[in-house]
């Protein structure tokens, strides 16, 4: 009989809930997809803190055009399947003035079409894929392209370090692949020879293999992409095996995790990334300090990142002074904003030009090592 | 030394599956079930031991007690998951553990976090030098210990009254039956020993990569369901000689044509050319 | 109906008739199929290809059902070869085999990038819910009359008994796989239209959840019951969107959701109402 009427009132609830969100007074929305629910979650969750942080600060210091901002949030579980249907209901439904992506880049590539054709604008936090900001004038990025990136790293190996034999560990989606293809494209510039690349699924954890015969190679460096549950066990594994290489790594590892799980292995790895945890910029200072307070744990790139999309957002429409698409979309266009992530400032196509830090490993934590802001290497394409 | 570093690899994967594989195929060979959510109290003893080693400093006390408590689990789960579907098509049994198995990941993501856990002091990190080899001890006690506990197993069913009566029930329930033994309690003892063995594995698995998270159990769930169909469905002895051979081919298939296909692909490529030949498995039911 | 629901209503029916497929295979034919997404995947590679060839739409539907449809017999035949158990974790193989192959092919399927900026099929969003919906009718419509034909006895014989069925001279294999090639043509039709839906495709879309996920939706509503099927893919897909107010908690509902239902109610949704339907019948009868 209870199971019943508790099976009952859960039908009554979810239908109900079919009916739309609550509309609050008088407040500017924002819309937010994150994978907040399945593989993606841990993402999901850092980005959707990182954007609320962003929200508190901006509505602490009264809002956008005298109105308090409103974050709304729904959980695409990384799919396209959902993201779609979720654009359209923070167009349709919930009429946000734009949105942003704390997803990746399958949704975030799907959803940005939505956007597209409804002429609302839409921010990719930290998603790399490189068509996303190509479905349009209205979509914009604020995380470096994966093909930046890749280049950036190999500047940093073949003439910052010096090192000229690299062995490439690549992940296999479109995050490794696009950093892979950047460093492989301008390796013979910084002298470097590629003398083997492999490859790894997502799913795993155990490198053995691989590490066997990274150490039959002898390289002077690895180039080695993934996110912290790869690299942390990859990196470990590897110290472990005797193979001292220098790890060069990129955004996908930036967090405390990795630090946790390689443990003393993490000492002296690098990687290029957006996050400066030393940067005297009072921007980035701050966000690390209040995220860490907010979220409980160290701030990493995907939060700043969303932190960042979310600034871009607010001072955009400050200064368009309306929240009408299209001159919202003008005003992004011309945005040079200071934020956590970096000075942020938009070429033709909606891709960032800014520089590249460069983090190490020392001590247990994350701390500056370079800046890379050669502007003919980083500036991504225009179309 | 390439090929014995990639070999050692291989047979270190290969113990590594066994451990998970043998536990699911003892559920299959008893009550021919898809027991997808083995690969839940994989994670569930992952998570135990974890957190009891890093509680108490000993990974000797964590393995007993986290094997013992996700065996309780684990017969917990056929009393009142599978119990009631047993005589329903195989499919019902398939899509119930499915449902399960997603639930207990969600369950350890709402309780430890999405980022998942790390050994303050991970045990089994001293270097040992074989053959000119760089290996953990973890390596080491995954290969001896997987041996030490099959071997164990197999005594247990050659050799003990417990283990005729489990090889009886297996062949034939009613018959056993009909001899006094108590196919319940046959069963309940099936499921506490896979989930145990589960359990194990994956503790050891969390030491290879220091590190503890609510998905860990994805690729055991289908992994391990390719390896007891490839040993032949119900035999144990097939299992280890599958989990075996498919840790090797996976070393060295990672490498050699990892640009082509990624490593499930190469697995299930195994998989399916061996069932073109055998379709019963490498070994038949024994 | 705002662009929310039309997106809702769009993707249900694609589901449906990706289900409906599943449902050919496993309900009618009793042959589980672990790796139904492969194909679906198909279809939706074969029609990105075909239109950012320039080929127009209905030639590329086309053409997702007839390469799927062939990879599906391939797969049949295979299935011939063993049994059970056996075929469920064969199908499931094929499932990864499938994405182990495209994930590298960077040249022509675009590999981990996927292919993008598939154009739409200049049909509106209302227009093209409509075509939907009148592709998922003759889908729901060709299932039904399977059923009651004569193709359907032989089905159902197949998955009663196999060896009987072949006792009787049914010609066992030919019906597997002209199960399988239905079924799966049916799976790269629905791949093809969620590439008109989504417009951007990567592998990851094809995978094993995928594959799981399709067949929760029958399992749930009732293997071989198209109403079933209907109801519990509409319900599955919509989960999330309904379920919204749980939040944090959305998959372990849904994980939740289907334990419960395989274990209280494993004939699924059509088994319930097939129930309902008995006692309102015996109430009205000899009481």
């Amino acid at each position: 009989m209870i199971k019943r009427i508790t099976l009952f009132s859960l039908a009554i609830c979810m239908i109900l809930n079919f009916g739309g969100t609550i509309q609050a007074a008088d407040t500017i929305k924002i819309g937010f997809n994150a994978p907040l629910t399945g593989f993606a979650a841990a993402d999901g969750k850092s980005s959707s803190e990182g954007a609320k942080l962003a929200v508190k600060q901006i509505n602490a210091a009264g809002g956008v055009l005298g109105k308090q901002l409103e974050l709304i949030i729904y959980d695409d579980q990384a799919k396209p399947a959902n993201s779609i249907p979720i654009a359209n209901k923070l167009i349709g439904k919930d009429k946000v003035a734009l949105g942003i992506s704390g997803s990746y880049s399958g949704p975030t590539r799907s959803a940005a079409g939505v956007f597209q054709e409804a002429g609302i604008p839409y921010i990719s936090a930290y998603a790399i894929h490189p068509d996303i900001t190509k479905a349009g004038n209205m979509v914009y990025r604020t995380g470096l392209l994966g093909t930046v990136q890749g280049k950036a790293g190999a500047k940093l190996v073949g003439e910052m370090m010096g090192k000229k034999k690299v062995v490439i560990i690549t992940l296999q989606n479109d995050f490794g692949k696009s950093l892979a293809a950047g460093f492989k494209e301008i390796a013979s510039k910084y002298g470097i020879e590629v003398i083997a690349e492999y490859q790894y699924s997502m799913k795993d954890r155990q490198f053995g293999s691989i590490i066997a015969k990274v150490k039959a190679d002898k390289p002077d460096a690895i180039y080695a992409s993934g996110y912290y549950f790869n690299c942390g066990p990859l990196v470990n594994q590897l110290r472990a095996a005797g193979v001292d290489t220098p790890v060069i790594g990129q955004e996908g590892y930036d967090g405390q995790k990795f630090i946790e799980i390689a443990g003393t292995a993490a000492e002296g790895v690098l990687i290029t990334t957006t996050l400066d945890r030393d940067s005297k910029e009072k921007e980035t200072v701050d966000f690390i300090k209040a995220f860490e307070e907010q979220a409980g744990y160290p701030a990493d790139m995907v939060a700043a990142s969303a932190h960042t999309a979310v600034k871009v957002a607010a001072a955009a429409m400050q200064k368009a002074g309306s929240t009408d698409p299209e001159k919202i979309r003008q005003a992004i266009a011309q945005t040079s904003l200071k934020a956590s992530t970096g000075l942020i400032k938009f070429n033709k196509l909606g891709e960032v030009m800014k520089p590249v830090q460069v983090q190490i490993v020392k001590a247990g934590r994350w701390h500056h090592y370079a800046v890379i802001d050669d502007s003919e290497l980083l500036v991504p394409p225009e179309e | 030394m390439l090929y014995v570093e990639l070999l050692t690899q291989g047979l270190i994967y290969g113990c590594m599956y066994a451990i998970i594989a043998v536990g699911l195929t003892l559920v299959y060979g008893l009550l021919r079930i898809l027991h997808v959510a083995h690969a839940g109290l994989f994670t569930l003893g992952a998570y135990l031991g974890l957190i009891v080693t890093n509680a108490t400093g000993s990974l000797l006390l964590a393995l007993p007690v986290s094997a013992i408590c996700v065996g309780f689990v684990g017969m917990a789960i056929y009393r009142f998951c599978y119990q009631p579907i047993l005589h329903k098509p195989p499919y019902v049994a398939l899509i119930a553990s499915i449902g399960l198995f997603i639930a207990m990941e969600e369950i350890f993501r709402l309780i430890f976090g999405p980022y998942g856990l790390t050994y303050t002091n991970a045990p089994l990190q001293s270097l040992v030098n074989i053959l000119g080899m760089s290996l953990r001890m973890v390596d080491i006690v995954i290969v001896f210990g997987s041996v030490a506990m099959l071997g164990v197993l197999s005594w247990l069913a050659q050799r003990t009254r417990l283990g005729i009566a489990w090889r009886a029930t297996v062949d034939d329930p009613q018959m056993a039956e009909s001899f006094g033994v108590s196919v319940q309690k046959v069963r309940y003892l099936n499921f506490f020993i896979g989930s145990a063995l589960a359990a194990v594995a994956g503790i050891f698995v969390s030491l290879l990569s220091n590190f503890a998270e609510p998905t860990m159990g994805g690729v055991p769930s289908y992994k391990a369901l390719a390896i007891i169909v490839l040993g032949g469905l119900g035999n144990v002895t097939g299992t280890l000689i599958a989990s075996v051979i498919l840790g090797v081919v996976e070393a060295f298939g990672t490498i050699y044509v990892g640009d082509y296909l990624d490593r499930d692909a190469i697995a299930f490529a195994c998989l399916i050319l061996v069932l073109m030949i055998k379709p019963q498995g490498l070994f038949s039911r024994k | 109906m705002g662009i929310y629901e039309l997106s809702l209503a769009t993707i249900v029916c694609i589901n449906i008739i990706f289900a409906l497929g599943l449902n050919l295979i496993t309900g009618y034919c009793g042959q589980i199929s672990l790796g139904h997404a492969a194909f679906f995947g198909t279809g939706a590679y074969v029609v990105a290809l075909m239109a950012k060839a320039g080929l127009p739409f209905p030639v590329n539907l086309a053409g997702a059902m007839l390469v799927a449809g062939a990879i599906g017999i391939i797969v049949g035949v295979a299935s011939l070869r063993v049994r059970h158990d056996f075929l469920a974790i064969t199908t499931m193989g094929v499932g990864f085999l499938f994405l182990g192959i495209v994930r590298q092919q960077d040249s022509v399927l675009g590999g981990e990038m996927g292919l993008s900026g598939i154009p739409s099929m200049g049909l509106g969003k209302p227009g093209f819910l409509l075509l939907v919906l009148v592709v998922a009718a003759l889908c729901t419509a060709f299932s039904v009359y399977i059923k009651k034909s004569w193709m359907g006895f032989a089905f159902d014989a197949v998955a009663t008994d196999e060896d009987t069925a072949r006792l009787l001279t049914v010609n066992v294999p030919a019906y597997k796989l002209t199960a399988f090639a239905l079924g799966t043509a049916m799976a790269g039709l629905a791949g093809g239209l969620y590439c008109y839906f989504t417009r951007f495709i990567m592998p990851d879309d094809f995978g094993f959840i995928t594959s799981i996920s399709v067949l929760s939706m029958v399992a749930v509503g009732g293997i071989g019951s198209v109403p079933g099927v209907i109801i519990g893919t509409m319900l599955l897909t919509l989960l999330p969107e309904m379920s919204e107010f749980l939040s944090d908690y959305k998959l372990l509902f849904y994980g939740t959701l289907l334990f419960a239902v395989m274990r209280f109610a494993p004939d699924g949704l059509a088994g319930v109402g097939g129930s309902i339907f008995g006692k309102l019948k015996g109430k009205g009868g000899l009481a």
